[in-house]
């Protein structure tokens, strides 16, 4: 089942796909994707499109179609997808490719139709505050920027998904597209299909639901909860795994990670592997992957080094073999899930003592790319050669 | 010569002590056993006197977050603001009980202060002296429990739970000094004795005793205050019953939210109420130099029932009048959110809430330019504030104290009090 | 009006006549004799009776505690009250003097002098001691305090740099300290704005800060132990920029001159201009200047030519004693605040300079004094009579708290105790270290009283344990009346009187297990009024 050799089946949406595997080892940033209204907060590929969206701190959410070939200027975006009133938290795409979900800090989850139609074109400059920000500086000689300019499609149609009544703080779409779970700030987890909107599980934690994953088979969800206080009793963290018909929890890994806020949580194409990472503003290179078995919740293996000041993404590569980890270090680093190995490292540490964030990562579904959100305001794109 | 720097007039401890309405005979009469609160002639007079519970946002809480929103500037973060009460005054959307009853709050939102980090801040707003001058300069809270407290009174004056102020009495001296409750309101170290009760009361009896032995021909100052203060400590340790509010809180959980900063604040409120002059309650968690959004939502959640909590349940009782309730840190938070989503320590615009006490409610005093870079209008120093405060307290905001020989004033000269905001 | 004032004049003729004349015995008489033609003459201006002489027991308390900073043992003061010697307090006070503990003693005073209880640098200076073992080592080698004083400027021995290291980088804070303490002086207002009512500027200000602007305080780390230097820059000047309320950012000052306090500008060479610091490197000391103003400061500050120094120690040390200063607060020597007794502040400051600046010569006059030994009860309330009519009462310091209690007890019996577990520690400093107001006021407080009545760090010394005062009472087989006549003596000094003795062993008697019952009687006389105090 897992040798990699055999076809897919075009039903068969957890076993690896095959593919010629790029080569992991050489990555190259093909383009940065310019956009600093404020932080780039999310980034997805569209299916097996060239389509990358990408969403901000205010809402924003636009859409990039993507060279075939690393190389040339970085293309500009094409669509913009207008709804949100605030932070996007999280993007995902139906692997048909026909429906792009976004979890946002204004209690909602949007359902965008990728075909509709659009209501008209606005201009965007790319690099409006790199402009406005010299230009308060030019008395100290700071340079303004040429201006980026850019041509939108502008989409105001889509469904909200609206059962929950708190910030939506993450969310996971499994990989036949058909089943969400979401989470929000009031501790909230549904579970719920995507084609109706209805609502299939929902039940509270204790603290405020924060790294969230809904197994391949959907009978299991991981939730890393949190309460954020720093010097308080009151504060809280947990990791449990539930049973996610029942919506009863199953294992409590709290022990195990006590004290510590989970950012995120992925389950492997065969759900054999549950990777959780390490957020919040910890202390040095402790915000690391640890892999789970999600049968019995035994810990396998933590990869090193971890992200410092702490872990914000996880994405299992489709080759199902690797995944990608993102931090508060504007680093992006490629595991072998097996060994435990780091691949390679993408990007480097920048800024003073305290960095820029990459809050999202994103895999192409043939694996040769990688999109990651940069709160510096922009999607950086990786390319693997093969 | 000049008039403003005398020395040699002082109030002496002496002075103190009248107001203590001693007996005669040195001995307060022992109430061991007796009921929780001391009937001197003090206490009539003290009763009248405001008292002033401080709710401190140890720190430092973001004023953009919660009373000075800038909705739409990028300084403006994710929280989005509610209408209050009050018509003009929104507050964030995270503080909705507290915006039910703004009609009784003043907001300062044009706060410019001085010292822009914790030791040297929480020092500062306790004290509105800089902590680099090395004076003792006293808390906010001695000075109230100098002015407006009864030192004949069976409790401590001068209360405080969790993190909160730094400077102690000060010149004031230790007749003023805090007396500590830990977060969860427990009593602090040695208020627990380790006698049986009437093993405690004939170990006192004969200590009266050879008090009374020793004060029949020594008749200084220093014994009779070493007495009067073992009597307060033992009287503390009878009246402690007041500090349990175990059997208050199922009732009041609801309102106050159940949070330890909730339970602190209804033990402020019983404390006034029993006629403590001055409680501080800290609530931890607002140095949020990393997630600030994170932090305030979750702080809020906690502030909101609480601070809404107890000044409904004060205003019920009929004790808000004398009541001021202050809400602050020691620093405000940037306008700018940096690269850790967090808000550093800003002191040039930032903002302080007062409430009860005479103070005027549903008020907005100064206001902040469109992202809250700087203050816009009626800026207020340290000094205003302390004096805003103390007037409305009744106490003279100029009184002057010798430290060692120097003297010293409450507020730093120049120190207006702001009229507008008292009723 | 006019006749009053003639009057007033008249009387100011004849009060200085005999103040000469009594100056000029003085040439002749002991010190502690003048001690009390003065004292005497004042009680008389005043129509004051000072308190009868004090009892023996009264007396031996308070020489040991302001000599030796305890009370003295069971076997001490049945040893002093059963002695017919007509001379055995003067032959108390020799042995006293002469003993460790009173090396010891002084140097726990004058730590708390130059320190306080929140030095500056606190990191630093939390811990001291190695000062305390130098600062201890002066007063059992009889250094005189010139020298002592000259050394804590200096900063050179091992041990004596953390007086300095307290001011690291705040020569103001040097300027205010060493005037305080040193000359008796108040500059601190004169730091802002020219002071109110003395005739101190700010340029006298910042011309003494001159002297400290230079030093430069030295770190290095060994291990985790830090260790400090004090050097010395060969420039570097006070700016000074006018009164604190016509500051504006970006102002800058003018340089000041150094200039000793009330008297000249240093005479100094030139700053050579292109003169160049070495840079600091970790490991190496900066090397001497050629020209040392922290040097000229010593020498003008402990020089006998000095217009402050000696009054300023002579009034310090008078008031460690005798409660308040002839000139008072001690360390506000300034126009308004006159001596209460001039001539006899004169006089000691006269005869101290004469004497060397031998302290404990000083202290063996003041305490051998009828003044010093007059009783500490009566009617009068003040803690520092104002005409030295009633000995003063001053609360024990925390460090004498702690001595005291393991004496009184019996604490260490059969065993010596190491050096450091005879300070206070955290807990005694927290609620004994600051028991006054700013004034110098005692104030009793809740904290020390919660922490008397509850906690075990005060049981202990009352608690039966094999040895200690309770364990010998308990074990005695001597009537209840005896045990507790030994009870006052151990833990008071004094006998009990036949009423204590009548209520105590009521009180002893009144449970079959008597455990419990010795262990409250001590705890009651440690910490009562008349324990708490010197007096």
């Amino acid at each position: 089942m897992s040798s990699g050799t055999n076809e897919n089946r075009p039903d068969d949406l957890t076993t690896p796909r095959r593919f010629a595997v790029p080569d992991l080892t050489k990555p190259t940033q093909s383009w940065t994707l310019t956009w600093d209204a404020d932080w780039v907060t999310s980034v997805a590929f569209i299916g097996g499109t060239r389509k990358v969206a990408a969403g901000n701190n205010r809402g924003g959410i636009l859409v990039w179609d993507l060279p075939e070939k690393p190389g040339g200027d970085a293309p500009k975006p094409t669509l913009r997808l207008d709804g949100h009133t605030n932070c996007v938290s999280k993007l995902a795409s139906t692997p048909d490719s026909k429906t792009l979900l976004s979890a946002s800090y204004d209690h909602t989850v949007r359902l965008w139709d990728t075909a509709a139609a659009t209501t008209g074109e606005e201009k965007l400059v790319l690099n409006a505050m790199a402009i406005a920000d010299a230009e308060r500086r030019k008395n100290n000689g700071a340079k303004v920027p040429p201006p980026m300019p850019a041509t939108v499609s502008v989409v105001k149609a889509s469904e909200v998904f609206d059962a929950h009544k708190e910030w939506v703080v993450n969310l996971d779409l499994t990989r036949d597209g058909q089943t969400v779970i979401s989470g929000d700030d009031g501790g909230h987890v549904i579970i719920w299909d995507r084609a109706t909107k209805a609502v299939q599980k929902r039940w509270q934690v204790k603290g405020w639901a924060y790294a969230l994953a809904l197994s391949p088979d959907k009978k299991q969800a991981c939730v890393g909860e949190r309460y954020p206080l720093v010097f308080d009793s009151g504060r809280h963290a947990a990791i449990k795994l539930w049973n996610a018909t029942t919506g009863e929890a199953t294992t409590d890994l709290s022990a195990e990670f006590k004290g510590m806020h989970m950012a995120a949580a992925a389950y492997s194409l065969d759900g054999k592997v549950l990777a959780v990472g390490r957020g919040g503003e910890s202390d040095g290179p402790s915000g690391i992957v640890t892999l789970l078995d999600p049968s019995n919740g035994k810990k396998i293996k933590a990869l090193a080094p971890g992200h410092i000041s702490g872990l914000t993404d996880i994405a299992f590569h489709p080759d199902g073999k690797h995944l990608a980890s993102a931090g508060r270090d504007t680093v992006v680093r490629v595991w072998e899930v097996a060994s435990g190995k780091l691949v390679s490292e993408l990007g480097k540490s920048r800024g003073g003592q305290f960095k820029d964030w990459v809050h999202a990562v994103s895999w192409s579904t043939d694996g040769a790319w990688l999109a990651a959100a940069d709160m510096a305001g922009s999607v950086q794109m990786w390319h693997f050669p093969n | 010569m000049n008039p403003i720097c005398r020395v040699g007039e002082h109030l002496s401890r002496r002075a103190f002590l009248k107001g203590a309405a001693v007996t005669g005979s040195g001995l307060i009469l022992p109430n061991w056993g007796g009921l929780a609160h001391a009937k001197s002639a003090a206490e009539g007079a003290t009763k009248a006197k405001k008292r002033c519970i401080l709710l401190w946002m140890n720190g430092g809480a973001s004023q953009i977050d919660t009373f000075d929103m800038k909705p739409g500037r990028p300084t403006g973060g994710p929280f989005r603001p509610i209408q209050s009460k009050v018509t003009g005054l929104q507050v964030c959307e995270y503080l909705p009980k507290v915006a039910a009853v703004a009609d009784k709050l003043a907001v300062i939102r044009s706060m410019q202060t001085h010292s822009p980090d914790h030791p040297d801040g929480i020092y500062h707003m306790h004290t509105c002296y800089k902590m680099s001058e090395r004076t003792p300069h006293p808390e906010l809270g001695a000075v109230i429990a100098k002015f407006n407290g009864d030192q004949a009174s069976d409790l401590p004056t001068f209360v405080r739970m969790g993190s909160c102020g730094n400077a102690g009495s000060g010149y004031l001296g230790p007749a003023h000094e805090p007396f500590g409750l830990g977060r969860d309101g427990k009593l602090g170290s040695f208020s627990t004795p380790y006698l049986a009760d009437d093993a405690e009361k004939k170990r006192a009896e004969l200590f009266r005793f050879v008090e009374s032995e020793f004060a029949a021909d020594h008749k200084a100052e220093p014994f009779e205050s070493h007495r009067t203060a073992k009597e307060r400590a033992w009287r503390l340790l009878r009246a402690k019953t007041v500090f349990d509010i175990s059997k208050e809180w199922p009732a009041a959980k609801e309102r106050y939210g159940d949070s330890e900063f909730g339970r602190g604040c209804l033990m402020a409120r019983k404390l006034v109420e029993a006629g403590v002059p001055f409680v501080e309650v800290g609530q931890e968690n607002y140095d949020s130099h990393a997630d600030n959004f994170v932090c305030h939502k979750a702080n809020m959640q906690l502030l909101d029932p609480a601070y809404s909590g107890l000044l409904t349940d004060l205003a019920e009782r009929g004790l808000l009048q004398d009541t001021l309730v202050v809400w602050m840190g020691e620093v405000g938070r940037t306008p700018g959110i940096n690269n850790r989503a967090g808000r550093d320590h800003f002191i040039r615009a930032w903002t302080i809430v007062l409430a009860g006490g005479g103070v005027k409610g549903g008020q907005i005093y100064g206001s902040t330019d469109a992202d809250g870079k700087d203050v816009k209008e009626n800026p207020v120093s340290e000094g205003d504030l302390f004096a805003t405060i103390y007037k409305a307290l009744g106490i003279n905001h100029r009184a002057k104290h010798l430290s060692g020989v120097r003297p010293v004033w409450l507020t730093p000269e120049g120190s207006q009090p702001l009229q507008e905001l008292l009723g | 009006m006019r006749r009053v004032r003639t009057l007033a004049i008249a009387t100011g003729i004849l009060a200085s006549l005999l103040c000469e004349l009594r100056q000029a015995r003085a040439a002749e008489d002991t010190v502690r004799q003048f001690i009390d033609t003065e004292l005497k003459a004042g009680w008389q201006k005043k129509g004051i009776t000072p308190a009868p002489r004090s009892p023996d027991a009264e007396f031996l308390r308070r020489v040991y505690l302001d000599l030796v900073g305890t009370v003295p043992t069971y076997d001490e003061t049945v040893a002093f009250l059963s002695d017919k010697e007509p001379k055995k307090r003067e032959k108390l006070i020799d042995k006293l003097l002469a003993e460790p503990r009173f090396a010891r003693h002084q140097a726990d005073v004058w730590d708390l002098v130059l320190f306080g209880r929140h030095p500056g640098n606190i990191d630093a200076t939390r811990k001291r001691d190695g000062f305390k073992v130098w600062l201890t080592k002066q007063f059992a080698d009889g250094v005189a305090y010139d020298q002592l004083v000259r050394e804590l400027l200096q900063g050179e021995q091992p041990g004596s740099e953390l007086f300095q290291v307290q001011f690291r980088n705040q020569p103001e804070e040097a300027t205010i300290a060493v005037s305080r303490i040193f000359l008796g002086t108040q500059l601190g207002c004169a730091k802002c704005h020219d002071h109110p009512y003395d005739k101190w500027t700010q340029k006298d200000f910042y011309g003494m800060a001159g002297f400290f602007v230079r030093i430069v305080v030295e770190e290095a780390t060994a291990g985790n132990v830090k260790t400090y230097t004090i050097a010395e820059k060969a420039s570097g000047e006070v700016l000074f920029s006018g009164a604190a309320k016509d500051q504006q950012p970006g102002k800058k000052g003018e340089p000041v001159k150094p200039r000793f306090l009330g008297g000249t500008d240093l005479a100094e060479p030139p700053t050579p201009k292109d003169v160049k610091e070495p840079a600091p490197k970790a490991g190496t000391k900066l090397p001497k200047p050629p020209f040392s103003r922290k040097q000229k400061l010593a020498d003008w500050v402990t020089s006998t030519d000095n217009p402050f120094f000696a009054k300023a120690v002579a009034n310090r040390v008078w008031a460690q004693f005798m409660g308040r200063g002839i000139v008072h607060p001690i360390d506000d020597f300034q126009s308004e605040n006159v001596p209460s007794h001039p001539a006899l502040l004169t006089a000691l400051a006269e005869r101290l300079t004469a004497k060397k600046f031998d302290l404990k010569w000083l202290i063996r006059e003041i305490v051998n004094s009828e003044a010093y030994q007059l009783a500490g009860s009566g009617a009068v309330t003040d803690a520092l009579p104002k005409s030295f009519e009633r000995a003063r009462v001053r609360p024990l310091i925390a460090e004498e708290i702690v001595l005291s209690l393991r004496t009184a007890t019996a604490f260490d019996l059969g065993s010596k105790p190491d050096e450091k577990s005879l300070n206070p520690d955290d807990y005694f400093l927290r609620h004994f270290g600051e028991p006054t107001n700013g004034q110098g006021d005692f104030q009793g407080s809740l904290s020390e009283h919660l922490f008397w009545n509850n906690a075990e760090q005060v049981r202990v010394f009352a608690r039966r344990k094999k040895g200690n005062l309770t364990d010998q009472l308990l074990t005695s087989t001597d009537p209840w009346e005896k045990r507790v006549d030994r009870l006052f003596l151990t833990l008071l000094n004094r006998p009990a009187k036949p009423n204590e003795i009548a209520k105590f062993v009521e009180f002893l008697k009144s449970d079959p297990k008597p455990d419990a019952r010795v262990e409250d009687a001590v705890w009651v006389l440690l910490t009562s009024s008349e324990f708490r105090f010197n007096h």
